[in-house]
């Protein structure tokens, strides 16, 4: 199973494989998969944006987004039949701080609509926990909080096309 | 500026945190009426993917007490209490696990722990802290971990965990005791004892 770790990318394109990030606090969890090539990635993103002196590309949401989207192409993926999926930014405690998550949530999402991809769906905000799994092959991606139900954010196994649908999911798209 | 701490640095921290998770244990022996064993303290200076790693398994549930830390030092103190663990210091309590009462006597104990700790740190170092409200939540502990380190570091690049195990004679409780400086706080832990960068 690849467990997915804070400031960690990994793309399979091997059936029956499993990413899995665990523990999104206000973390953001962003999976990508191309179900037709039956190609899969998911980054761990922990900050909105980079620095001159840390550059780590999974770690950050302004490299993570294009880092991924070169990785899941590269590994064979097409990059008009993606679709993402976001989960995460919560915030787990009001300490006065900045809402991490919600900055977090803001970056991937323009950092998606700058490359021209919709988000399909997403589970963020709040002030619970989740963990996010992708499945490779099919291309299922789920949701779910500590104590919850499971969230089915993409159903690989149902049919139809690959495009992203116009109604309800073009979030990004239109600026 | 990714801080490096020395021997001699993690050293005065791991004497810190001693003194001060042993205050914390004290109290909580007399709150419980038990004997509260303490083992020797972790100064873990990770990133803080390996800090979380180094506190449990990410989607495990957990209850966290969180004491945000004011005055000289920036920081928070973290318990981190099992299921098992908020059962059984219910129990000892004479209230219900999981219902508002029960987190409340949970925040009290954490009010109580933070409250001893931040008085061994104020002796130990001369500085004014005072302790603030205390937050609870039950979720999954890489979620509460990263979320609160993540509040305390600008870069999420090096964070200094002090961590020690508060053991509750005869029952299944452990608590883990979390000191979680701020990327300051660390240097202002540090400086009065005359071991700043």
């Amino acid at each position: 199973m690849g467990s997915v770790r804070m400031g960690e990318i990994v793309v399979s394109k091997r059936a029956g494989d499993e990413l899995v990030a665990r523990g999104l606090g206000s973390c953001i969890g962003l999976a990508l998969v191309d179900r037709s090539a039956g190609v899969a990635g998911l980054a761990h993103i922990v900050l909105p944006e980079s620095s001159e002196t840390d550059r780590q590309p999974g770690k950050f949401a302004d490299l993570a987004v294009p880092e991924l989207i070169d990785r899941v192409c590269r590994a064979g993926a097409s990059r008009r039949r993606l679709e993402a999926a976001l989960a995460g930014g919560a915030r787990m405690f009001e300490l006065g701080e900045l809402d991490i998550g919600a900055r977090n949530a803001d970056a991937v999402r323009k950092g998606l609509a700058t490359s021209g991809l919709a988000v399909h769906a997403a589970e963020t905000g709040g002030s619970r926990g989740r963990t996010m799994r992708v499945s490779v092959g099919d291309g299922t991606i789920t949701v779910k909080e500590a104590g919850g139900e499971l969230t089915i954010l993409l159903d690989g196994s149902a049919g139809g096309a690959h495009l992203p649908r116009a109604s309800a999911t073009l979030e990004g798209a239109h600026r | 500026m990714t801080p490096r701490y020395t021997e001699l640095q993690l050293d005065a921290l791991r004497e810190l945190a001693n003194i001060a998770s042993g205050n914390a244990a004290t109290a909580l022996s007399q709150m419980l009426g038990r004997e509260v064993g303490l083992t020797v303290p972790r100064v873990l200076a990770l990133p803080l993917v390996d800090a979380v790693d180094a506190c449990g398994s990410p989607d495990e549930s957990i209850t966290g007490v969180v004491i945000p830390l004011e005055g000289d030092i920036d920081g928070l103190v973290l318990l981190l209490i099992s299921t098992e663990g908020a059962d059984a210091l219910c129990r000892l309590l004479g209230v219900e696990a999981g219902s508002d009462i029960g987190d409340s006597a949970l925040r009290e104990i954490g009010n109580i722990l933070g409250t001893s700790c931040l008085n061994a740190l104020a002796s130990m170092t001369g500085l004014n802290l005072c302790p603030c409200p205390p937050h609870l939540s039950t979720d999954m502990l890489g979620a509460i971990v990263s979320s609160l380190a993540l509040t305390q570091t600008e870069s999420a690049d090096l964070v200094l965990v002090l961590d020690s195990e508060l053991d509750v004679a005869d029952e299944p409780c452990s608590i883990s005791f979390v000191l979680l400086p701020s990327d300051g706080g660390v240097s202002d832990l540090l400086t009065p004892l005359g071991l700043a960068a």
